[in-house]
């Protein structure tokens, strides 16, 4: 097996995983949310994103014909399709699950299982209107292989790895310059002196809630590159999330990536020994994160007093 | 004839009237020291009759319904009898996962996951070793303990929702790992043809479903009495005690993390034999035990029942699969409609169904204290909570009305009436002038003001008030001399009217 293949590969898993993990994280440091529901806008906006490429794809096939163009008008149509939805489905998701209940007791469990119910009725709705039949998103990167440094990769990995790394670098940027971002920010490192100082709980969540949406919205659009859009594909990202949000320790941006790229490398190099294989990927993965948090029971970069409680 | 309606709680009491010089005989369980049922003797004090009150009426209830469930099973349909043996499987898995979540306090979501393991171990054993099915039981239970040994190694050390997440990726290895399994792939993963104690030949008959009714409701008489052991008794105390105050809890040698391992590994054995009770009622076992589905809709059950009580756990569950299984013709839907109980139940109710009265009460309570307040405010009065402290009723009476009548006169007084009377003290006045003089005149002798000439002098007058009490002096109110009996008079009924504008 080539080093270089499984490089790439790793690079791949940790930039889509990274995505959903760091959503996760964001939210519950800012607001004390675990969002279960993260694996449904994930899905949700999937199929956002193919219904409206289905919907354009032959109007931009006749305007721009066959080439580079009508790839690219696609893929600004599927992402932009896939994050607004997920954007849209943050502040669903802050209306049932924040606004009613976040000044009321047991917020954190309570949230957890809104957020929960939410997940299930979307994977059921979208079971009973779209069935459970796999769609095919456009290939928003094109198709072919490129040379780089003598590594071989494929160009949605390129794409993959090069988006996140410019959508994040966008979002941690915007956090540290931002108004909002600073405000976001003091409600990670302390809720009630944020409130204190004049920042609302209420305005603050759902830019949160919004952007986590958003990301997880192109973590689908980023994924569905290699896998089919599906009712059910949401678990798996979501679980994958949440596991490393919690390696990397919940509330810690810096931990989550450390985390995603950590999974991501131990997904591709299990899967590329040959006696363990890809049956093992996710038995080696688990042990791996139960391990660390023996060791460290609030991961690898979490604050051991300064957390959420 | 005039009918009195019954106000309270009494009349919704259980309450019997033995003779009053009958002792009180109380039969205890067999080898333990508690009693069935919690009966408190008192005597009435007006009837002065000797009475005992039922003051714990749950035990009623759980026999009321168990009973019932019981008593109809016979006359259910075959699809009815199958979805009640379900309930009763689940809701002895549940009220074991309220143990381990409310109890306990360890928020796990490997419930599932360790069923599904107590039903594969106990099940490859009888399919690959020949092991009769009685010892299935004991097999699913050690597997039980085994894996709930293994996942309370971290218990202690991580904390709330790290936990619970991590028990949630435990419960998805467990299936990919049993789908990967060599053995098991021309399956797809599941075992089938696991011996049963349901004869072979009775499998998805009549006789063969009421026995399978019947093992399952055994399971959850067993899952209840476990319950109660564990949760009310030593461990369950110790826990209540860590609860309210770990730190206290510790300072009084009080080893809660070890009682909490305690309750872990006793509910996960349980857990264990409920796994292999599974795999017999069924005849078979499949990943989908493990599947993140099947977990969010046993978790639905006891959020919409309400977490840490059994009561919940055994309500929300006949919801659930009511829904879930009883109306399999509506297809994705029925999900839909667990999923949309669950979000009108959270937001609304603190702690689910079972929490609902409690959370009533409360807001009663708050509702009836804020109308205190504002009663208060009102003054004079006696309050309707007061009245038991007066032994002669009539008191309350006579404040009532003269604090009606106060209010009434307070509405008389007007600039007009006062410069009435300055202006003839003394004389036929207005009727409005009349009524509050003749209230001022009627009042009661303690600091009652009286003009007081002083002595060796002519026309000086001071103002001074009784004090009520036989040979004490009267006070002097203040130092002013009034050189006219009139204005004395009137500086009298202004300090009257002073007393009853501020009464």
């Amino acid at each position: 097996m080539d080093i270089s293949v499984t490089f790439i590969n790793g690079l791949n898993l940790a930039a889509i995983y990274g995505l959903m993990a760091i959503g996760i994280s964001l939210l519950w440091s800012s607001v004390g949310m675990i969002n279960m529901a993260h694996g449904a806008t994930f899905a949700a906006s999937g199929y956002a994103a193919w219904l409206a490429a289905d919907a354009t794809k032959a109007l931009v096939l006749a305007a721009f014909g066959k080439g580079v163009l009508t790839t690219s008008v696609m893929a600004g149509i599927t992402l932009t399709a896939g994050a607004g939805f997920g954007a849209l489905f943050g502040a669903v998701i802050y209306l049932l699950a924040f606004l009613p209940i976040h000044d009321k007791p047991n917020f954190p469990v309570r949230s957890l299982i809104v957020t929960l119910a939410i997940n299930l009725a979307t994977v059921q709705g979208l079971l009973w209107y779209f069935g459970p039949k796999q769609k095919n998103l456009p290939k928003i990167f094109g198709t072919g292989k490129l040379e780089v440094l003598g590594i071989s990769a494929r160009y949605d990995q390129i794409g993959a790895i090069l988006a996140t790394t410019v959508i994040l670098g966008l979002v941690l940027f915007w956090l540290r310059v931002s108004r909002k971002g600073l405000e976001i920010r003091a409600m990670m490192q302390n809720p009630e002196g944020a409130v204190l100082s004049g920042i609302s709980v209420r305005w603050t969540a759902l830019p949160v809630t919004m952007l986590t949406g958003a990301l997880a919205g192109l973590a689908a659009i980023l994924l569905s590159q290699t896998i089919f859009v599906s009712p059910t594909s949401g678990t798996m990202p979501l679980i994958k999330g949440l596991t490393i949000a919690l390696l990397g320790g919940l509330g810690s941006v810096p931990g989550a990536v450390a985390g995603a790229i950590i999974i991501g490398f131990l997904e591709a190099i299990v899967g590329a020994i040959p006696f363990l294989g890809q049956r093992y990927v996710l038995f080696a993965t688990f042990v791996f994160i139960i391990t660390v948090l023996i060791i460290r029971p609030r991961g690898i970069g979490g604050l051991l007093d300064e957390a959420r409680k | 004839m005039k009918k009195f309606y019954e106000i309270g709680q009494r009349p919704s009491e259980i309450i019997l009237h033995p003779a009053g010089d009958s002792p009180l005989a109380r039969r205890r369980l067999p080898l333990t020291r508690r009693h069935l049922l919690k009966w408190r003797s008192r005597t009435n004090p007006k009837t002065l009759q000797q009475e005992r009150m039922l003051a714990d009426k749950r035990p009623l209830w759980w026999a009321i319904g168990l009973g019932a469930l019981l008593v109809a099973a016979p006359f259910l349909s075959n699809p009815m009898l199958t979805i009640a043996a379900i309930f009763c499987i689940f809701a002895a898995i549940n009220v074991l996962w309220t143990l381990v979540i409310g109890t306990a306090g360890i928020f796990s979501l490997a419930t599932l996951a360790i069923v599904g393991i107590g039903a594969y171990a106990s099940a490859g054993l009888n399919i690959w070793l020949g092991l009769p099915w009685p010892l299935m039981f004991v097999a699913g239970g050690i597997a039980g303990l085994i894996v709930g040994g293994f996942l309370a190694l971290p218990s202690t050390r991580l904390d709330g929702l790290y936990y619970a997440l991590l028990t949630m990726g435990f419960a998805e290895i467990c299936r990919v790992f049993v789908q990967q399994l060599k053995v098991l792939t021309p399956a797809n993963g599941s075992i089938n043809n696991v011996g049963s104690f349901i004869p072979a030949d009775w499998q998805l008959q009549r006789p063969g479903l009421l026995l399978g009714f019947a093992g399952a409701f055994v399971i959850l008489l067993l899952a209840l009495l476990i319950f109660r052991i564990v949760n009310s008794e030593r461990l369950g105390m110790l826990l209540q005690a860590a609860r309210e105050d770990e730190a206290f809890a510790e300072a009084t040698g009080i080893d809660f993390r070890r009682a909490r391992l305690h309750v872990f590994l006793i509910s996960s054995a349980g857990l264990g034999v409920i796994g292999a009770f599974y795999a017999q009622f069924y005849g078979s076992i499949s990943p989908s035990i493990f599947s993140l589905d099947q977990l969010m809709l046993l978790f639905a059950m006891i959020v919409i029942g309400g977490l840490g009580r059994s009561e919940g756990a055994v309500i929300g569950t006949a919801i659930v699969v009511l829904i879930d299984k009883g109306l399999l013709n509506l297809g994705p839907i029925r999900i839909l409609l667990v999923a949309a109980l669950m979000l009108a139940v959270t937001p609304l109710a603190h702690n689910g169904l079972v929490g609902i009265r409690e959370q009533f009460r409360g807001w009663r309570n708050r509702k009836k204290s804020e109308a205190r307040a504002r009663r208060t405010e009102k003054g004079g009065e006696v309050m309707p909570e007061e009245a038991i402290e007066f032994a002669d009723k009539q008191e309350i009476y006579y404040r009532r009305f003269q604090k009606r009548l106060r209010d009434r006169l307070k509405a008389l007084i007007t600039p007009e009436l006062i410069e009435e009377h300055r202006q003839r003290p003394l004389g036929q006045h207005s009727d409005a002038l009349n009524r509050v003089l003749n209230h001022f005149r009627r009042g009661e002798v303690a600091d009652k003001y009286a003009i007081m000439r002083q002595p060796g002098q002519f026309h000086s007058y001071k103002i001074v008030a009784f004090s009520g009490v036989r040979g004490a002096p009267p006070r002097l109110v203040d130092d002013k001399i009034y050189e006219d009996i009139n204005q004395a008079y009137h500086a009298v009924f202004l300090l009257r009217v002073n007393d009853l504008m501020e009464s």
